[in-house]
């Protein structure tokens, strides 16, 4: 006997859970015991790295509000049947998005390190960990074709929910510490 | 294999990730961020044996160490100024954010590296190079990372010793590369902004009476190290 065609809606999660959370755990351990470097590679332009990432950063939440709205459209959320473009708007955005946040967890990780000096850097690292483990699940939820029907909009829901916190306790604090600069 | 786009995905942060992984490394940064310097700044750090090897990491280190520099810099994020001194094996640093917070700390060089301690509860932990000091300084109940280049005077570090109401009191100054100033001027229960040090003269008024300011720089051997 083979595994049952239709299995749980649950079952498929497991393994991309497990592989997410990995990840999540793997980028706070180094980030704790790599000495962080205080400097990582700039962008020409740029008054210091934290600003690149501030504005980074606002880009990835614009394309996530993005993401949430296509997504909300495809799950037929904004009144009738969403149009073929939606979908690969939401692909792409989200490959974007995807794209554009590593630098700026690159200059977290390599320049700075999981830090917990006080309430908002502590809150920063651990949603900073825990969102590339909840995207890695994401990624891996959306081969399977066998995962009950909230799965992904809760998963990705999370996702979008942990990048916006990610860029309250850092950019939208750096605009309003230092000023909107470049 | 169904759905091959989300692994293409992650597949491109993952290169994109080493590449900018690799700049990092290439560009030196990691001069300071050997293996060893991790392991010494969470616990603290073995008594040395005198027969004991130096560290494997110090081998892959490009830069020599200089015996005597000085460097002045700012916090990443700019809330706070640094300037940091060293020679023969010691080195005193001053953060100062030019309002309340500030150290003064003090300690001893090992391979370029830098763990300075002020008896406040504030540290300063990282390593320098002979074009940059990087590390993680903790005063006040504030923790800053920095960067910061080398210092020619009239850039670098000062302090003086002024008497304010009778009273004695302490002031420390740094001196950008750029020229701007940042100090504070510290009584028996008070921290203020310092008045204006004129780094070529050595000297500022404080409370009405001039005063000298003593530069500290490794360079030259002022200041007690």
């Amino acid at each position: 006997m083979t595994a049952p065609a239709t299995r749980s809606g649950t079952a498929g999660l497991l393994v991309p859970l497990l592989v997410g959370g990995v990840v999540a755990v793997v980028l706070g351990v180094y980030g704790s015991v790599h000495q962080p470097t205080g400097v990582a590679v700039n962008i020409a332009g740029f008054s210091s790295g934290q600003s690149v990432k501030a504005w980074l950063a606002s880009v990835v939440v614009l394309l996530a509000v993005v993401q949430l709205i296509s997504a909300l459209a495809m799950y037929g959320k904004l009144g009738g049947e969403a149009p073929s473009w939606v979908s690969p708007l939401h692909r792409w955005s989200g490959r974007l998005a995807f794209l554009v946040s590593i630098p700026v967890a690159m200059h977290c990780l390599y320049a700075l390190g999981f830090q917990s000096f006080d309430t908002r850097v502590l809150v920063h690292s651990l949603l900073g960990c825990f969102f590339y483990g909840i995207f890695v699940c994401k990624m891996l939820l959306l081969r399977r074709d066998d995962t009950a029907p909230w799965v992904l909009p809760v998963v990705g829901g999370l996702a979008f929910t942990v990048l916006v916190g990610l860029w309250l306790s850092a950019a939208l604090w750096f605009f309003t510490t230092f000023g909107v600069i470049f | 294999m169904k759905h091959p786009g989300p692994l293409f995905t992650l597949l491109a942060g993952v290169v994109l990730a080493a590449g900018i992984g690799i700049a990092n490394a290439a560009t030196g940064t990691t001069a300071t961020s050997g293996s060893a310097g991790a392991a010494s700044t969470s616990a603290p750090p073995p008594p040395p044996t005198s027969s004991a090897p130096p560290p494997p990491a110090s081998i892959a280190k490009p830069n020599p160490v200089p015996p005597r520099a000085d460097y002045a810099g700012r916090v990443d994020g700019g809330g706070a100024s640094v300037a940091v001194s060293v020679r023969d094996g010691h080195a005193i640093a001053y953060v100062c954010d030019g309002k309340k917070v500030e150290a003064w700390l003090g300690g001893v060089t090992t391979d370029g590296r830098l763990d300075l301690k002020d008896g406040k509860g504030g540290t300063l932990v990282g390593g320098y190079d002979p074009a940059t000091v990087t590390g993680t300084v903790t005063a006040g109940g504030k923790t800053w990372h920095f960067t910061a280049p080398t210092a020619k005077k009239p850039a670098g570090l000062y302090r003086a010793t002024p008497k304010v109401r009778g009273k004695a009191a302490k002031v420390g100054w740094i001196v950008q590369s750029d020229g701007s100033q940042v100090g504070i001027l510290t009584t028996e229960d008070t921290s203020t902004d310092a008045p204006a040090l004129d780094p070529a003269a050595g000297s500022a008024t404080v409370d009405g009476a001039p005063v000298t300011a003593e530069s500290i720089t490794g360079l030259s051997g002022d200041g007690d190290f």
